[in-house]
């Protein structure tokens, strides 16, 4: 496994987009920050009335309040993050054998079978760090925004945010959650990596279309759904919260039917739940066959 | 001598297609051969059984090593040049160079810096920015740096103008040859590197149709340039391909004695082009 952090680093060489999509989504978020569009409408009320001098609500009403405008700023680049593997894991294995550096590739003492872990690898963990970093990044920055905004405006930032910001609770709730989601949909990686490894060309339209045609012949045939929800209740429902299986959950903590004066990511993430989730463990060896898949296809087809 | 690589009776086949058809050959250590052959006779089919990039039925050993089950450790010892193209063209020289180091326990970085210090090729450079005969430059830096012990090289002058094509083999044989290294080369330009070769091996139909080292061949072929009726009589020594040269017959012959041949007109070794397309009609007339 000597060769993993060199494997890792050329891919990030190749594909800059696992750092630059979020880098570009951070900086667009900071300008609209900046501008105030963001901070300040998320604030929005409270803010007047803090700076009036009124702000009344309970200090718990107020901790829920800033984790929720923070943990919030996270779901962009959440979604962002899931199109990039999509992206990055469908041209992994495709754009070698389209450039003929796979012989180059494979003149070297790397093993197939390490060079595609290395890929599944990035997709879901390299790709959900370097997201987590831009959403700290942004929060952080976001957060120094809107308290110079608020002491210029006579407010007092380190009462109305900073003493009410938990960052452990934040940071530790949203690096489980950036994760979870990947290995939770560790099939579709997997799937896609095999994709990537085995199509001629259009990598995109192949992996896509059996997910929507599949469901349909079996809705045809045997007029069930079992492939419609495997498919797309997985990408909706994630069993990591106790508050629910909704994917998105921790970005919209205000929906949440539970006592907002209890907020906490840490708080609504139930991990003994996520790790003795069947459902997780079954994703995870559809993953494991079709990496394997990848491996084999990459190993024994004659590229000529 | 030790055999670098052995093959006993090695075939592959393509659904019905026998694109190697049970050749069996050895490679000595220190040699430079050429494997020489028409398009579809099966040479790059052999050259990927022996880099372990497809597998094949026979005996196949590379090393020691069966190429297609031991890969990762056949390929430190192992570089190739497969062809000109195959440097990824989004890397950077430097990326590149950081790879390898990591990658490869044979491969030595000062080597490599200073022999690509004797090019133009920049270290900030990506390969896509570099002309095709610096990224031959920079491809061959590389594998010079590598202490492997077999060197393949499928067409690695291919596209490349001439200057480049004669630099890119003084190169070869000046920084990367040495007698504790094999060099296994094919290309269709035989003439820019038959005078490199030690040894020769002809390949058509997935069949070897001479496998001799070169001071034998120069032994044991002969071309004789004759006309009139010393081509007639020259005709009764059955040589194994005729063919007109400004009027005169070129005739070449197989193990006939060149006294009697010295007597009817010029006597040449034959070039490495001249004798596959008389061992490649023979074969088939």
């Amino acid at each position: 496994m000597g060769n993993q952090l060199a494997l890792i680093k050329r891919e990030i060489w190749e594909h800059r987009s696992i750092y630059i999509t979020p880098a570009a989504i951070a900086i667009v978020m900071l300008l609209l920050a900046l501008t105030g569009q963001v901070a300040i409408s998320a604030l929005g009320a409270s803010v007047d009335l803090a700076m009036m001098g009124a702000n009344e609500l309970p200090p718990e009403a107020h901790k829920a309040m800033i984790t929720g405008f923070v943990a919030g700023l996270g779901s962009i680049f959440v979604v962002a993050m899931w199109i990039l593997t999509i992206f990055y894991s469908l041209d992994s294995l495709y754009a070698e054998r389209k450039d003929k550096s796979i012989l180059f590739w494979r003149s070297l003492p790397v093993t197939d079978a390490e060079t595609v872990l290395s890929k599944l690898l990035v997709a879901i963990v390299v790709i959900p760090l370097v997201t987590f970093a831009a959403i700290a990044v942004t929060q952080i920055l976001s957060l120094i925004f809107a308290s110079i905004w608020l002491n210029a405006e006579g407010g007092n930032a380190g009462l109305l945010i900073w003493q009410a910001l938990d960052l452990v609770d934040i940071w530790g709730g949203t690096l489980i959650f950036v994760l979870a989601l990947p290995i939770w949909l560790s099939p579709f990686v997997g799937w896609y990596l095999f994709v990537s490894a085995w199509a001629k060309r259009m990598p995109l339209l192949i992996a896509f279309l059996p997910l929507f045609v599949l469901p349909m012949i079996e809705k045809i045939v045997f007029g069930t759904a079992f492939l419609a929800s495997a498919f797309f209740e997985r990408t909706a429902s994630l069993p990591l919260f106790n508050i629910g299986d909704n994917t998105f959950a921790m970005f919209e903590l205000e929906d949440m039917p539970f006592d907002e004066n209890m907020i906490s990511l840490l708080g609504i993430i139930d991990l003994g739940k996520f790790l003795s989730s069947l459902s997780l463990w079954a994703g995870l060896i559809v993953c494991g066959l079709f990496t394997t898949a990848a491996i084999y296809v990459r190993r024994y087809r004659d590229e000529s | 001598m030790t055999s670098l690589v052995t093959a006993r009776n090695v075939s592959k086949h393509f659904g019905s297609t026998r694109a190697v058809d049970d050749v069996s050959f050895s490679i000595e250590k220190g040699r430079i051969l050429g494997l020489i052959g028409p398009n579809g006779a099966g040479k790059t089919t052999l050259l990927k059984a022996l880099l372990g990039l497809t597998d094949c039925d026979g005996d196949l050993s590379v090393l020691g090593l069966d190429p297609f089950k031991q890969r990762k450790e056949l390929m430190q010892n192992i570089c190739f040049i497969a062809d000109v193209a195959v440097l990824p063209r989004w890397i950077r020289v430097s990326q590149l160079l950081d790879y390898v180091e990591a990658v490869h326990p044979n491969f030595s970085r000062p080597r490599a810096e200073e022999l690509l210090s004797r090019t133009k090729v920049k270290h900030d450079k990506k390969v896509r920015e570099l002309s095709k005969g610096m990224v031959t430059q920079l491809h061959l830096s590389i594998i010079a740096a590598i202490d492997a012990k077999l060197l393949v090289l499928d067409e690695p002058t291919l596209g490349l103008d001439i200057i480049f094509r004669k630099e890119f083999y003084s190169n070869l044989l000046a920084d990367y040859f040495d007698e504790e290294r094999t060099i296994l080369v094919t290309t269709h330009q035989v003439e820019e590197i038959e005078n490199i070769l030690t040894d020769v091996m002809f390949i058509v139909d997935g069949k070897i149709l001479l496998d001799a080292p070169m001071e034998t061949v120069s032994e044991s072929y002969v071309e004789l340039l004759a006309s009139g009726a010393n081509a007639e009589k020259a005709r009764s020594y059955k040589p194994i391909h005729e063919r007109d040269v400004f009027g005169k017959k070129v005739m070449l012959f197989e193990g006939t004695d060149r006294s009697l041949l010295a007597e009817l007109g010029e006597l040449h070794t034959p070039s490495i082009a001249d004798l596959f397309v008389a061992k490649v009609k023979g074969a088939s007339a």
